[in-house]
């Protein structure tokens, strides 16, 4: 098993440019960082029809009321003019920064317990005798008897067969070659709405682990329990 | 005086219902959806089951209007579907229960 870069197509090169983009750095960092009730402050406001901020505080009492404690309230409010930043970009560009960010933000948390150096982004996973996939994982840890594959979604609808499919491929080559890999989907929504989306899938998903809004920070502890 | 739980999650419930309506507009996944917006609705009811009669804050009901206005303005469909995941989050968060 090794692992190459993807050949950039005329998609990948634009997507770079956006992977690039400060606002996803700052996006992903701050959501490193975040509580759960945060994430889910960034998922509805980059998801949302209004911009207006003073809308979002209400929405948020939890983040932004007057209990709240300074700190909570200060990352609160970073994340939310982050998230807004996302939401003006308009309807098609937001979309494209929401995915990288869920990459970057996978990438911030996965460094918390492996070389920064180990983590690759846009790579393909090669094994001997098998055609190459087209599309390469959005984020790999590429170190010897424990390296990763990970797919990113925003959303649980981002769910299927082709994504389950190309794990799952991934793993069972792996083990055909007795090489140690795990697979991964993060998803930056509910589990609850993850296991509705899995239900209905023929594709594969056993082997594979599940990331949600809610265990992201076990990202930064080990390789994500797989579905059974 | 302050609503009960069970009133406020009904408006929200009822606001489900009609992004359920929209989300069902995108005809490969109407199974999805509805299957989706079955599962948090009764999550939902079972909120409202167990916490029904207690009094709700006024910043949280507040935090509920403010995301079922959020619904009300969304006129496309698949961003409805989004929001058929995202809207019990908020509802529950504003609560104070885990999704």
């Amino acid at each position: 098993m090794r692992f190459q870069d993807a050949a950039p197509d005329a998609r990948a090169i634009v997507y770079a440019g956006i992977q690039a983009d400060p606002l996803v750095a700052r996006s992903a960092a701050l959501l490193a960082d975040a509580d759960h009730g945060q994430r889910l402050l960034a998922r509805a406001v980059m998801n949302g029809e209004t911009t207006d901020a003073v809308a979002w505080r209400a929405t948020f009492p939890g983040l932004f009321g007057p209990a709240v404690d300074g700190a909570t309230r200060q990352r609160s409010e970073a994340i939310l003019a982050a998230a807004l930043e996302v939401a003006e970009r308009g309807d098609q560009a937001r979309s494209q920064f929401r995915g990288a960010i869920v990459e970057a933000l996978t990438a911030s948390l996965l460094a918390r317990r492996v070389p920064a150096a180990a983590i690759r982004r846009e790579r393909r996973v090669l094994f001997d005798g098998v055609r190459a996939e087209i599309h390469p994982y959005d984020v790999t840890v590429e170190v010897a008897d424990a390296a990763e594959a990970i797919d990113c979604k925003w959303g649980a609808r981002g769910i299927g067969p082709d994504v389950l499919h190309q794990l799952d491929d991934a793993r069972r080559h792996a083990d055909d070659e007795e090489v140690a890999l795990s697979v991964a989907l993060v998803v930056f929504d509910a589990r609850r709405s993850c296991d509705i989306r899995l239900a209905r899938q023929t594709a594969p998903s056993a082997g594979i682990g599940l990331v949600t809004l809610e265990t992201l920070d076990e990202l930064a502890v080990g390789p994500a329990p797989a579905l059974r | 005086m302050p609503e009960t739980v069970r009133i406020v999650l009904g408006r929200a419930l009822d606001a489900y219902a009609s992004l359920e309506e929209l989300g069902e507009d995108v005809e490969d996944e109407w199974t999805y959806v509805t299957e989706l917006a079955a599962a948090w609705r009764d999550r939902l009811a079972a909120v409202a089951d167990e916490r029904g009669e207690q009094s709700m804050d006024d910043a949280a009901a507040s935090a509920i209007d403010r995301a079922i206005d959020e619904i009300a303005r969304i006129e496309d469909p698949h961003r409805a579907i989004d929001w058929l995941s995202t809207f019990p989050q908020v509802v529950l968060f504003a609560i104070g229960v885990t999704p």
